[in-house]
């Protein structure tokens, strides 16, 4: 409900028919958007909705060609994001913008550092630094500590810390969950209440309609550049309502149909697989056809397993075995001659040849296979990729464009899409849909759904609850590097799973998450 | 890397010694020096007053590491000539990589006690204050070829002439050229690296005695002592003279490739004139099967002077030839035209 | 089940894409190749003007061009496995001491009593042999490029100093002193190798497997492990092509100055790392081409001719191929990253 002040409190920004145009498109095409002093704000649309381009605007980056925008009460034209700084309008990006080997205090003071004399007042910008933190919940982090040795939830506190260090009036914040386990998230969630309560306003974006029910106020929903809905109450708007009005038709959050096949025979055993400080006694099956799924927050040994089971580290102990044969360890080779796909957790990072063309990266596993005496077969390449890109209803469909120009669900495609070329029995997702909007994830669990129902393997893993529950057969959850909880998906719920996750040690609030 | 620039623009050439000393005391000795594996250039001295044995000595000596043909010939020269002696005991160290690591090596070697001290500095000016020190505690220093800035430095000093190896150089194309009937001759030269003091008053040496035939330099490339920058540069020089009078190339050891370049441009209507002396270079001369008709010394044959000089210094004798009681305070070696009349005469000091 | 069929539109989160065919990724090597064209025209007829009396002679301009691509031969080559190891993310700063080495080692005296034949597989073999402990340094050892290739640098001249007793080692065998002096139907035989090699390199890095790998491990060696390609071997193979090409450049470099000695090559590292950035190889690895390589080679050798037939000192010489090189850079970079930040700001 949204609650009676905020609609109350003043209106300290407000856009109107703001235009921005780059060459040949029109990325922001009349929006408008007002935020009050105190709300969350949420901003919610499909990649490629203008939502960055918005920010970009609002923070100083670009300037826009037509519209009117109004700062607490004056137009509002920076020439710079300095001058947005100066402003009172903070932009905490997705990618965190802190300089690694510089320490809290300085990275909050980066670019008006209080000076005496020409010098740092570095005790001065210590002490008041500390204040900050203290004020986020976050006084244990030390203002001399080197931003590098933080982690990533330390990392946004500090960028907060910036946020607040110029006294910010209003903090855009760009999917800032998306790099927070569940338990960090909360934190975040209790910082923005603090924040909200001193009147200052948020721009919150996410993907995740649920922190959106929890955190925002009210919604506006962007679609082609355009703002399609505005002030929406954002706990009491029926989720049908938002996502038709992001992609123009109804879209159920719903997953495919459980497939009803028997699952076939083991494809994968893995005995006992440990490595130290990450994962421990490991041991779980997944056989033809069957999706098993494995829960777990961050830092919980998921994705170090996964990575461990496709030969990319090393097991200390353990055994793994596909299809009766046991695999050699460490070698990435061998679990892709047996069989093994994985898509990374770092698509950009781990898994594309960005300024590769389509087809390259789709036959990135396979092209070796096409080759005839050491010479690669472009055209062979570009055929299969196509008949990929096809099945996977890939935007665009020309193979040849390169993997930079894809959205993130495409890019997801063509990860997944590389290993239903050749001969993959087992495939290992990690966090597939991360950073993919709600209609390519639609399209992606299809895609993982017909896989298994033509006798493939998946092993998934998520740090989204409902994604494992409602895509896989059998779920594992994991805990702190060890396996706390196997059954089969019918017989858990998200809260029994989320509780096993977090042991039991849940508050009110991220349960609902 | 060699001879560096000399710092002391000092010449104070004594008496009769001034021209060609040292080749005066390689030169004109017996023939039989030997046919030794390395090649040294020794002074064995048979009929000469100054070989009479005198007191025991011992000669330290220092040199830079060699990394060209030029300063591993220094260091070869210097012991065979300290060979051919029964009184003179010779230590040597070796000068390591820098001026630093020679500094080092020095330390090492004046607690041997020598009598009087050879040196080649790899820098004069950085070495100065060694070679105070020395004479002050009473050790003769000779310095070679890298004049001290500061004459209270060494007790001999004795180094080629740059300058005058372009002096040499010009004097022998000018005649040529004369002889010929050329009156504006285009002329080639390839110079060795351009950064160093040495190579730019060999040009200047040329271009200086051209000039006062009335000719000049149409064009210069700098190579870099090597025999495949001597080929890339020369191969650059003959595509932009189409037709070439002279070429003075001043390093034998980049000839090497500058003669392979003449060859590979099948090009032979010129006369070439190489630098500072190599076996090889004064082989070709003699053979007279090339366009090299000549080369002008740079001889690192003044070491085995060095070591000679530097046992009459400590043993407090003069040079027999001269008058006087005491060995000169510096000597310049004259660059000497090598011809194929005289390249016999030459051929056991080419390195 | 239903799905959104909204395509997403990426453009407007990367404007930078929407082009034209001009504009479009594909033809990006041949807007690369043609900015190196211009500048080789420009340079020539900056030649043509400043030396009209030598570019009237046709036979004169026939020798010149022959010479300009003489003067690239050696170095082109050596740039051809500098353009490998650098597309594949690394660097090589050792390629001027490999040159060195196999060719003192092969105008041994020992070696040379072995005719041509042993002069040619010893050279290849130092080559390949150096470049196979580079990339087991690297790949194996774990040893960062720049620091393993440099100490190489290091030990291989000091292992040619060594073997040369710092003499310089003349060729006496006619055969290898030959290959630079010969022409074959009016062609130099030096040219011959260039184009062989060249050839041999496009072929290699766009039509076989091991190119493929090669731009796979150079543009996201992450990607490549997990697509199930073995980075380490290829690493030490990309080092071995590298030390195989310093290998060929050895006897042509012989050949030219029918000797060899421990300071030949000198600084060839610089000029063949030069000459691929300026042909528009990223340093950062994953792209790059033969050809713009090649082109990169042959600026910089006419660069070398025109001011040498316009007796004109090295010094500047040198001056204006940092200036290009800058420039080339400062170009690749517009091209690459400025033209949407260009728009905004705009």
């Amino acid at each position: 409900m949204t609650s009676p002040e905020v609609n109350d409190a003043a209106v300290v920004l407000k856009l109107e028919d703001v235009v921005k145009t780059f060459p040949g498109v029109r990325a922001l095409d009349g929006v408008q958007l007002e935020v009050r002093a105190g709300e969350v704000h949420c901003l919610l649309g499909q990649n490629g909705a203008g939502k960055s381009t918005l920010i970009k605007v609002l923070s100083g980056v670009h300037r826009p060609d037509e519209g009117r925008i109004e700062w607490l009460g004056g137009e509002f034209k920076p020439a710079n994001p300095q001058s947005a700084m100066k402003a009172g309008i903070a932009t905490i990006y997705q990618e965190l913008d802190l300089v690694d080997d510089l320490s809290v205090a300085e990275n909050a003071f980066l670019g008006h550092e209080p000076r005496r004399f020409g010098f740092v007042r570095r005790g001065y910008m210590s002490r008041h630094t500390r204040k900050i933190l203290t004020r986020l919940g976050h006084g244990e982090i030390p203002p001399g500590r080197m931003v590098r040795s933080l982690p990533a939830a330390g990392k946004q506190v500090v960028s907060m810390a910036r946020a607040l260090s110029h006294d910010a009036k209003l903090i855009i914040m760009d999917e800032p969950s998306a790099v927070l386990a569940h338990d960090e998230v909360g934190n975040l969630f209790r910082i923005i209440r603090d924040l909200t309560s001193n009147g200052i306003a948020v721009i919150y974006i996410s993907h995740r309609l649920e922190e959106i029910r929890e955190i925002g106020d009210r919604v506006t929903v962007l679609k082609d550049g355009r703002t399609t809905a505005a002030n929406l109450p954002a706990r009491t708007t029926p989720t049908r309502d938002l996502v038709s009005r992001m992609t123009g038709r109804t879209i159920e959050y719903v997953f495919p149909e459980q497939s009803t096949q028997d699952r076939g025979e083991e494809l994968l055993r893995v005995d006992g697989l440990g490595r130290t400080g990450e994962f421990a006694d490991i041991s779980l099956t997944v056989h033809s056809g069957e999706i098993v799924g494995i829960a777990g927050l961050v830092g919980s040994g998921r994705s170090e397993l996964l990575e461990t089971i496709f030969g990319a580290r090393r097991p200390e102990s353990g055994t793994v075995t596909v299809a009766g044969k046991a695999l050699r360890p460490g070698s990435v080779g061998a679990a892709v001659r047996a069989g093994l796909g994985m898509a990374p957790e770092e698509r950009k990072s781990q898994a594309l040849l960005l300024g590769e063309p389509i087809y390259r990266n789709v036959t990135l596993a396979t092209f070796t296979g096409y080759a005839r005496g050491g010479f690669t077969n472009a055209g062979k390449e570009i055929a299969e990729a196509s008949r990929i890109a096809d099945a996977l209803e890939l935007r665009p469909r020309d193979v040849r464009k390169p993997v930079r120009t894809l959205s993130g669900g495409n890019q997801q495609k063509v990860v997944v899409g590389r290993w239903l070329l050749g001969d993959t029995k087992l495939l290992l997702l990690d966090e597939p849909t991360r950073g993919v909007d709600v209609g390519a994830r639609a399209e992606l669990y299809q895609v993982i759904r017909d896989l298994a129902a033509r006798g493939v393997g998946v092993l998934l893993v998520s740090s989204e609850v409902p994604e494992v529950l409602g895509l896989a057969d059998r779920v594992l959850v994991m805990r702190e590097g060890r396996v706390v909880r196997e059954a089969p998906a019918g017989e858990l719920d998200e809260d029994t799973v989320l509780d096993l996750v977090m042991a039991g040690s849940l508050q009110a609030e991220e349960v609902t998450l | 890397m060699r001879h560096l620039p000399d710092l002391s623009r000092r010449r104070l050439l004594i008496g009769g010694a001034a021209l060609g000393a040292g080749a005066v005391l390689t030169g004109c000795t017996s023939n039989d020096s030997g046919d030794d594996d390395n090649n040294a250039q020794v002074n064995t001295g048979n009929n000469n007053a100054n070989a009479a044995p005198g007191k025991q000595v011992t000669i330290g000596f220092s040199a830079p590491a060699a990394d060209h043909g030029w300063i591993a010939a220094i260091t070869n020269n210097a012991k065979a000539q300290a060979d051919t002696y029964s009184d003179v005991e010779f230590k040597t160290v070796e000068a390591g990589a820098d001026a630093a690591a020679q500094r080092a090596a020095l330390q090492t070697l004046i607690s041997q006690k020598p009598d009087v001290i050879v040196l080649l500095p790899h820098d004069g000016k950085e070495l100065n204050a060694f070679g105070l020190s020395a004479m002050q505690a009473g050790i003769p220093v000779v310095n070679l070829d890298r004049a001290f800035p500061d004459a209270k430095a060494y007790r001999l000093q004795i180094k080629g002439d740059n300058y005058g190896m372009g002096v040499s150089a010009a004097a022998y194309i000018v005649a040529q050229m004369k002889a010929k009937g050329v009156s504006a001759p285009v002329i080639g030269e390839i110079a060795g690296m351009d950064e160093l003091e040495l190579t730019q008053e060999r040009s200047k040496g040329f271009a200086d005695t051209l000039a006062q035939a009335g000719f000049r330099v149409a064009n210069r490339r700098a190579a870099r002592f090597t025999a495949d920058t001597g080929q890339q540069e020369a191969a650059s020089l003959l595509q932009a003279l189409p037709k070439l009078d002279a070429l003075w190339n001043h390093d034998d050891d980049q000839g090497i490739g500058v003669l392979a370049a003449i060859s590979q441009a099948n090009r032979s209507e010129f006369v070439m004139v190489g630098g500072a002396g190599s076996k090889a270079a004064i082989e070709a001369i003699q053979a007279d099967n090339s366009v090299l008709k000549a080369t002008v010394t740079y001889s690192p044959s003044m070491a085995s002077s060095a070591i000679s000089l530097a046992r009459l210094i400590a043993q407090g004798r003069g040079m027999s030839d001269l008058v006087e009681l005491q060995v000169p305070k510096e000597i310049t070696l004259a660059s000497e035209t090598i011809t194929k009349e005289n390249a016999g005469n030459y051929l056991k000091l080419g390195f | 089940m239903t799905t959104t069929q909204t395509a997403a539109p990426p453009a407007n989160e990367k404007p930078a894409e929407t082009r034209s065919w001009w504009r479009d990724d594909a033809s990006e090597p041949l807007r690369r190749n043609l900015a190196l064209f211009a500048v080789l025209i420009l340079l020539i007829i900056i030649g043509i003007a400043t030396r009209p009396d030598l570019y009237s002679d046709s036979t004169w301009v026939r020798n010149n061009i022959f010479t300009i691509l003489e003067l690239a031969s050696v170095i082109g080559v050596v740039t051809v496995g500098m353009t490998f190891v650098i597309i594949g993310g690394g660097i090589d700063l050792s390629v001027g001491a490999i040159v060195a080495l196999a060719g003192v080692w092969s105008t041994t005296l020992a070696t040379q009593s072995y005719g041509a034949g042993g002069m040619i597989f010893c050279a290849l073999a130092v080559g390949i042999g150096v470049g196979v402990v580079n990339g087991i340094l690297i790949a194996y050892g774990r040893l960062v490029a720049f620091i393993a290739t440099l100490a190489i640098l290091v030990a291989a001249r000091g292992l040619a100093a060594q073997i040369s007793g710092k003499q310089t080692q003349v060729s006496t065998n006619t055969f290898i002193n030959d290959i630079a002096a010969n022409d074959l139907l009016g062609i130099p035989l030096l040219v011959y190798i260039l184009a062989a090699v060249v050839a041999a390199g496009w072929v290699l890095l766009n039509r076989t497997t091991f190119g493929r790998r090669t731009v796979a491990v150079g543009g996201n060696v992450e990607a490549a492990r997990l697509a199930g390609i073995n980075v380490k071997r290829h690493t030490l193979l990309l080092y071995a092509l590298s030390g195989l090409c310093c290998g060929i450049a050895a006897i042509m470099l012989t050949s030219q100055a029918t000797s060899a000695q421990a300071a030949m090559a000198n600084l060839y590292e610089l000029d063949a790392i030069a000459a691929a950035i300026i042909g528009g190889t990223l340093l950062s690895g994953g792209r790059g081409t033969i050809i713009g390589s090649l082109l990169g080679v042959i600026v910089f050798a006419t660069i070398t001719n025109l001011f040498a037939i316009n007796n004109l000192s090295t010094e500047v010489q040198n001056m204006v191929k940092g200036g290009i090189i800058v420039a080339a850079v400062l170009v690749q970079q517009f091209r690459y990253k400025s033209l949407s930040q260009l728009f905004n700001r705009a």
